[in-house]
């Protein structure tokens, strides 16, 4: 298939969106690795739990105030999952912790398969998210006529926001270097008087909460069923390991080059398939800690 | 003392009381020995679980249970439990169901009992359950299923361990095609006869001038779906643009939808089925896609195989309009299916889906064939079942065809209805035309594949 300019912009764009729910799913996933060193294979039932609320919440009352709930019940849910279960898996081995989310994550999965079906629940876009932009009016480059759905441009912006305030939280604030600290030698800080376990706890909630934007936002783009969370899961996890177990601006490199693969070979389904395990196995070969992975995490 | 006496007086006369019955019962059974050959030559053959022992017999329904077919799954199950409860006790389809030997007191005589399994919608799953169920449960039939890949497993597994096989949902060209085997049967229709019936209703309604783009799932059914849709629509004057094949699992299809704006069709047709087709579809609209114009025509999307769950999961603002096919419906006013549905909503509050229907008439074709055969024994069953033409069962006229175990039946052309032409909550799809057996027809021979034996190597 020959690439017109028209086609690279529609790829790119298609590229952004799918980096951007796999970087809304890994960032969760490699904030609660890098600080609280769990793999947390829960994490895509922890979107799953955020979708099949948002719709509920949307379907029923409207999208403002599936935004207002669902993000802070999912931090809720998160730190109740780090005080009832997760603490308890700190000092065991990564099997451990790999087993018992991986466990938490089906038995979730058919909870909501047995109250809401397993069918697909459709997520009703506000209308102010409805429809189409018409690309071709702000990239004059572009030839006639070039369409791409409004909702998936406001997901990539999403992203970049929340993206951005993760940063600025862990960079900008008091508790952001805290925790920073605490990722390096938690030891050490609990020596100095501060407990770090509280803010672990508040860590996994907003990794949880991350889970629930992305829910909110990425519901009408992944769908609404119950095998959402683990397809998504996969990938996201390998993103994690691609841009350096516990590395935000990795997890962020790799999503948008995963998404981008992904996008560019649509048209060939044998490399679509396995182009995400291909970039895995060739940067691992090149790069084993991943693209942005420091010296000493999950070594 | 006595007796000995008395046992040497009998010797004497050389009959004993027991004698007699003996030589009475010797000489019934002798007297008996004709009939008994001819109708049941082939009695001390064991083949599967035949020979049939005690007072019951066992049907093993293999559904998804779990999975991304659990709903169509679930179903099945209702419809296989409701057809179980006819068997033993009639009423349903035992009323409408032309010819028929079935009395509404089991089978044979022996009452129906069943075992469930969960085919998970994965081949090796599906298997293993069959297995179990052949193995440790004694089932002499199983059917279910809700995929063509699962339904192809099983029906391999079944004929190899000389299990009749009776398909659920599964409408792939290759189930009765090049994978058909002796001991498996096909009530559904297939994507040949989705491409023959569904191809000239898209040309009156489209235009002979048209570019198809398919999106297809990358397994069994999509594969002839796809060259169904294709080679039908080609021969109605249309040309196609692409095809991308798509994981099953996918849930978004972005990227591949975007190749689609790239392209120059001016229609598309979603060869997805289930989850998948509701995905999909539910993106192509986000797209924009069913407020296009392409080759200053309105872009078109069809969707070959319906169902109502899928209408649902859909919505019905994103499938007004959409053309599709089904292989029966709930709306039928024929006997057959309104006795079907009455006697389903009365059990469970709510009419049966299409999966539910085929399964339903699938046990009790079974069923009705072990009394036409007079046995259970698998050879004889299956040529009840083979050329058996048959009325009552919701499609008209209906040939379950020998050289391939497929039936062959009126199917229907159906178009989502709007939110606002919505009647009930059940009510997502219309019915825009029943296309007859005759139309539908065709040559067995073009997909090839062997039935093999009777008697299973």
């Amino acid at each position: 298939m020959d690439m017109t300019l028209n086609a690279f912009t529609l790829s790119i764009l298609t590229g952004l969106q799918l980096g951007s729910i796999y970087v809304l799913i890994a960032l969760g996933l490699t904030l609660i690795f890098g600080t609280l060193g769990v793999v947390n294979f829960a994490h895509g039932a922890l979107y799953l739990i955020a979708i099949y609320l948002a719709v509920s919440i949307n379907n029923a009352l409207g999208f403002g105030l599936a935004l207002i709930i669902v993000p802070p019940v999912l931090f809720i849910i998160g730190v109740l999952l780090e005080r009832g279960l997760i603490q308890r898996f700190y000092d065991r081995p990564h099997t451990d912790q790999i087993l018992v989310t991986f466990g938490l994550a089906i038995v979730l999965q058919e909870f909501l398969k047995w109250v809401f079906g397993a069918n697909n629940i459709p997520f009703t876009i506000p209308a102010w998210g409805n429809g189409i932009i018409f690309m071709h009016e702000y990239l004059p480059f572009l030839e006639g006529f070039v369409v791409y759905p409004k909702w998936r441009m406001i997901l990539v912006v999403v992203a970049i926001v929340t993206v951005s305030a993760v940063f600025a939280l862990l960079h900008l604030t008091r508790f952001g270097l805290v925790i920073r600290a605490g990722m390096r030698d938690a030891e050490m800080l609990q020596f100095l008087g501060v407990n770090i376990n509280r803010r672990f706890m508040v860590v996994f909630g907003l990794g949880a909460m991350i889970a629930g934007i992305a829910g909110v936002f990425g519901g009408p783009v992944t769908q609404v069923s119950p095998e959402v969370g683990m397809q998504l899961l996969v990938p996201s996890f390998l993103i994690v390991v691609i841009g350096g177990m516990g590395s935000l601006g990795g997890a962020v490199l790799a999503g948008i080059l995963i998404g981008m693969a992904q996008s560019f070979t649509a048209p060939y389904i044998y490399i679509n398939t396995i182009i995400i395990y291909l970039i895995t196995v060739i940067i691992l070969l090149v790069r084993p800690r991943g693209l942005l992975g420091a010296k000493g995490v999950f070594e | 003392m006595t007796d000995v006496k008395s046992e040497d007086t009998n010797k004497k006369t050389g009959w004993s009381r027991r004698d007699v019955l003996k030589a009475t019962s010797a000489g019934a059974a002798a007297g008996a020995t004709p009939m008994f050959f001819t109708q049941n030559a082939w009695a001390e053959e064991a083949i599967g679980n035949y020979p049939v022992k005690g007072s019951e017999v066992v049907l093993g329904f293999n559904v998804p249970q779990t999975g991304a077919y659990a709903d169509e799954g679930a179903d099945e199950l209702r419809a296989y439990k409701l057809a179980v409860k006819h068997l033993n006790n009639g009423g349903g389809m035992l009323d409408t169901l032309k010819p028929s030997k079935l009395t509404g007191n089991g089978i044979l005589g022996k009452k129906v009992t069943y075992v469930t399994g969960d085919t998970q919608t994965n081949a090796d799953a599906s298997r293993t359950s069959a297995r179990r169920m052949i193995e440790r449960d004694k089932v002499i039939m199983v059917t279910g299923g809700s995929s063509s890949g699962i339904a192809i497993a099983q029906q391999y597994l079944c004929n190899e361990l000389g299990i009749i096989f009776m398909c659920g949902l599964t409408h792939s060209n290759d189930t009765t095609g090049k994978d058909k085997q002796r001991y498996g049967f096909r009530h559904f229709f297939n994507a040949h006869m989705t491409g023959k019936a569904l191809s000239p209703v898209l040309s009156k309604e489209y235009g002979k001038d048209r570019r198809a783009f398919h999106l297809t799932a990358d397994y069994s059914w999509g594969h002839t779906q796809q060259e169904s849709m294709q080679e039908f629509t080609e021969k109605e004057g249309w040309s196609t643009a692409g095809n991308i094949m798509t994981p099953l699992k996918t849930t978004d299809f972005s990227q591949y939808l975007s190749q689609v704006l790239n392209s120059d069709a001016d229609v598309l047709i979603l060869n997805h089925y289930g989850a998948n087709m509701v995905n999909s579809l539910t993106n192509a609209v986000n797209f924009g896609m069913r407020d296009m114009q392409k080759n200053g025509k309105n872009l078109e999307i069809v969707v070959p195989l319906y169902s109502r769950l899928m209408a649902k999961g859909a919505g019905s603002a994103n499938i007004d309009g959409v053309l599709g096919t089904s292989g029966w419906n709930w709306a039928l006013q024929d006997e057959g299916s309104q006795v079907f549905v009455k006697t389903f909503t009365d059990e469970y509050g709510f009419p049966p889906s299409q999966a539910a229907h085929t399964c339903y008439v699938q046990t009790l074709l079974y069923a009705n064939a072990c009394e036409m055969a007079g046995t259970f024994y698998p050879p004889e069953v299956i040529k009840a079942l083979e050329d058996f033409k048959f009325t009552g069962a919701g499609n008209g006229e209906t040939l379950y065809r020998g050289s391939d175990h497929q039936c062959i039946k009126d199917i229907l052309v159906m178009q989502g209805k709007s939110p606002s032409a919505r009647t009930s909550e059940f009510d997502y799809l219309k019915i825009v035309d029943e296309v007859d057996a005759a139309t539908v027809d065709y040559d067995p021979a073009i997909f090839g594949g062997e039935l093999g034996p009777y008697i299973p190597a």
